[in-house]
């Protein structure tokens, strides 16, 4: 029997829930499988009234996005599809309508990616179909492409890859799956949703909107199972490896490793956390040093019955799945190294400035001040600079059209400043003032206020692991927008 | 023979210096802020062990006031401040040591990034690190 159970969308069996939760948790890592997962929600249930009223919600801001792209607008039209990304995924069918306008618009490489998506989103259906004929009509080039904030975790560069370009891998796919297609239908489509994905080293290279939630996935694996449970052993095991360990010694070595949760549980349970926050671009099994792992962890489990029965002499037995485990932590520390970080200093936010005062609304405006003033730190956040660089671009036109409103002075200051936490960490606030009279409050950043626009800027922080806030101010200045971020440091 | 307070939301710090650090020093242990409060005020302790992240402790036993720290850094969100605070609990609780007049040694075994650990050191004077669970290290660290 189903259990009861309510959400906001009233009450409804505790498997559509269930389903629901994940159906929303699929869209929220980009998974390419969401839209189908949403649309296979039971019609009549309340969570399937509610993903089908969502996916119509958006509709209109997909298609609003893709007539922009069409008219070479792509600033505007990543807002409009951000918008529309906000409410519900994107019916696969567009992925077909993207990719034509950018091929069109002679971006191949954009246009194949899109393809793509179309095909591995719903493999069978008639968009995927069409998307597999042009695919094969397309050349593909070396053209490194432009990055789009729409669908952020599916379309990487996939082109800087070194593991082979995105037409290499697709033309591949496509030969393969013609002759499947004939000979085993069924087959194809678990084949094309098991395909997807790549190393945890690959994906570091291709999708660095993934390294702040990265960097937290490697420092739990390090902190909590190879340095607290595994590393907490490493004595033990020198000691008993020398015949001098203590009965003591080995009950602690099976606590460490058997005890609570049996530390190959505890191991799944990490991996299982990097699928939840990275979606299907992640496939551990083609990464080698995971495998690895797996390895050393199915021998420990292995060695459970043996370890439980024996004297300390079977220690001995462990000492080279701790050694691979030993690697392995070497491998996620050199993987930290590997994420992306981007300095600010003056010559970004001048960046910015400079290509925010070319812009045709911008320029127009009348400014008394646009002051500009970085610490003169040395200071990294773990944003790619392109993006970052977009995020204060939307922060300093906003701030302009602002008080391009008003009839007084018009002032707006760029500033970066740091604040020590009581933790040892830093935060670095980049800031903008302005002098407009519009009142802005916290809400409109998280869509719960007024709509601003900077709504999307937000979610695009918090994809980094920052946050915006607003501070009012006295004059001159009325307010300032800041995105704060964690300050990293090179090792 | 010196006395070590560890402070933690498990047993495994407790159980490491039981097995490694009893033949050279008094171990205690405290699971939570109070905990450390009530011991402090009975033992004279010559050494701290803390560990760094509070996974386990329940939100209304953490330091560090969830809601300051949620307006002051994560613009109001809460769940984000109460992740951070169990993130890194173990410092935040060397800070009300700290406040609580106790400046004995403290000992992590975590790998803070060198800035961090300066700045560590300004804020709560003498702190040591040590990268992993190296009995030798963590002794010579405690100066057992």
């Amino acid at each position: 029997m189903l259990l009861a159970a309510c959400t906001f969308a009233g009450c409804g069996s505790s498997e559509t829930v269930l389903e629901w939760d994940r159906a929303q948790e699929m869209w929220n890592q980009r998974d390419d499988l969401a839209y189908q997962a949403w649309m296979e929600l039971d019609e009549d249930s309340d969570e399937g009234k509610e993903a089908r009223r969502r996916i119509a919600a958006a509709d209109p801001h997909y298609k609003a996005g893709i007539d922009l792209i069409k008219d070479g607008d792509f600033e505007s039209a990543i807002d409009k599809l951000w918008e529309g990304a906000e409410i519900a995924p994107i019916d696969p069918a567009y992925y077909v309508d993207i990719a034509r306008v950018y091929s069109q618009r002679g971006f191949t490489n954009i246009a194949a990616d899109y393809y793509m998506k179309a095909i591995s989103s719903l493999p069978e259906s008639d968009a995927a179909k069409v998307a597999r004929e042009e695919y094969e009509a397309l050349g593909i080039g070396s053209n490194p492409g432009l990055r789009s904030v729409f669908s952020p975790k599916s379309e990487i560069s996939r082109y800087n890859s070194s593991e082979g370009g995105l037409g290499d891998s697709l033309g591949l796919f496509l030969a393969f799956a013609a002759g499947l297609l004939v000979a085993a239908g069924a087959f194809l489509a678990g084949w094309m949703r098991r395909s997807p994905g790549v190393s945890l080293s690959r994906l570091i290279d291709e999708a660095p909107e993934f390294h702040s939630a990265i960097a937290y996935l490697i420092g739990s694996v390090r902190h909590e199972l190879l340095k607290h449970r595994m590393g907490a052993i490493s004595d033990v095991i020198k000691t008993l490896r020398t015949g001098e360990g203590s009965a003591s010694q080995l009950k602690f070595l099976r606590d460490r490793l058997y005890g609570g949760v049996p530390i190959w549980e505890a191991w799944s349970a990490q991996k299982n956390a990097f699928a939840r926050a990275l979606g299907s671009r992640l496939n551990l099994s083609k990464d080698a040093a995971f495998k690895t792992a797996d390895q050393a962890f199915d021998r420990i489990a292995d060695l459970q019955e043996e370890i439980a029965g024996g004297g300390p002499e079977v220690a001995a037995r462990l000492v080279s799945a701790h050694e691979r485990l030993r690697e392995f932590d070497r491998h996620l520390a050199e993987q930290q190294t590997r994420l992306v970080r981007t300095r600010v200093d003056r010559e970004l936010l001048e960046h910015v400035v400079e290509e925010v005062g070319g812009e045709y609304a911008v320029s127009s405006v009348r400014l008394d001040e646009l002051a500009v003033v970085p610490v003169e730190a040395e200071i990294h956040i773990e944003v790619p600079r392109e993006d970052l660089v977009l995020i204060l671009k939307n922060l300093l036109r906003n701030a302009i059209m602002v008080v391009a409103r008003d009839e007084g002075m018009r002032r707006v200051m760029f500033s970066v400043s740091l604040g020590l936490e009581p933790t040892g960490q830093e935060v670095v606030n980049i800031g903008l003032k302005d002098s407009g009279e519009a009142v802005l409050d916290v809400r409109d950043l998280s869509g719960s206020g007024k709509g601003t626009g900077l709504k999307l800027v937000s979610t695009a922080v918090r994809r980094y692991g920052g946050v915006m806030d607003v501070v009012g101010l006295k004059e001159p200045y009325r307010k300032e927008v800041i995105v704060r971020f964690f300050r990293v440091f090179e090792e | 023979m010196k006395t070590i307070l560890v402070i933690e939301d498990g047993d495994e710090y407790e159980k490491f210096a039981r097995l490694f650090l009893e033949d050279h020093a008094v171990i205690h242990a405290a699971h939570s802020m109070e905990e450390a409060h009530l011991l402090m005020k009975e033992l004279k302790v010559d050494a701290f062990l803390i560990d760094l992240r509070f996974d386990r402790a329940r939100d209304s036993q953490l330091v560090g006031g969830v809601e300051e720290t949620a307006t002051r850094v994560f613009s109001g969100d809460i769940g984000l401040a109460v992740k951070y605070l169990k993130d890194n609990q173990g410092t935040l609780i060397l800070k009300e040591i700290r406040e609580a007049g106790h400046h004995q040694r403290a000992v992590f075994v975590h790998e803070f990034a060198p800035r961090v650990l300066d700045n560590l050191r300004r804020l709560y004077g003498e702190v040591v690190a040590i990268s992993s669970f190296d009995a030798e290290a963590i002794r010579l660290a405690l100066e057992l």
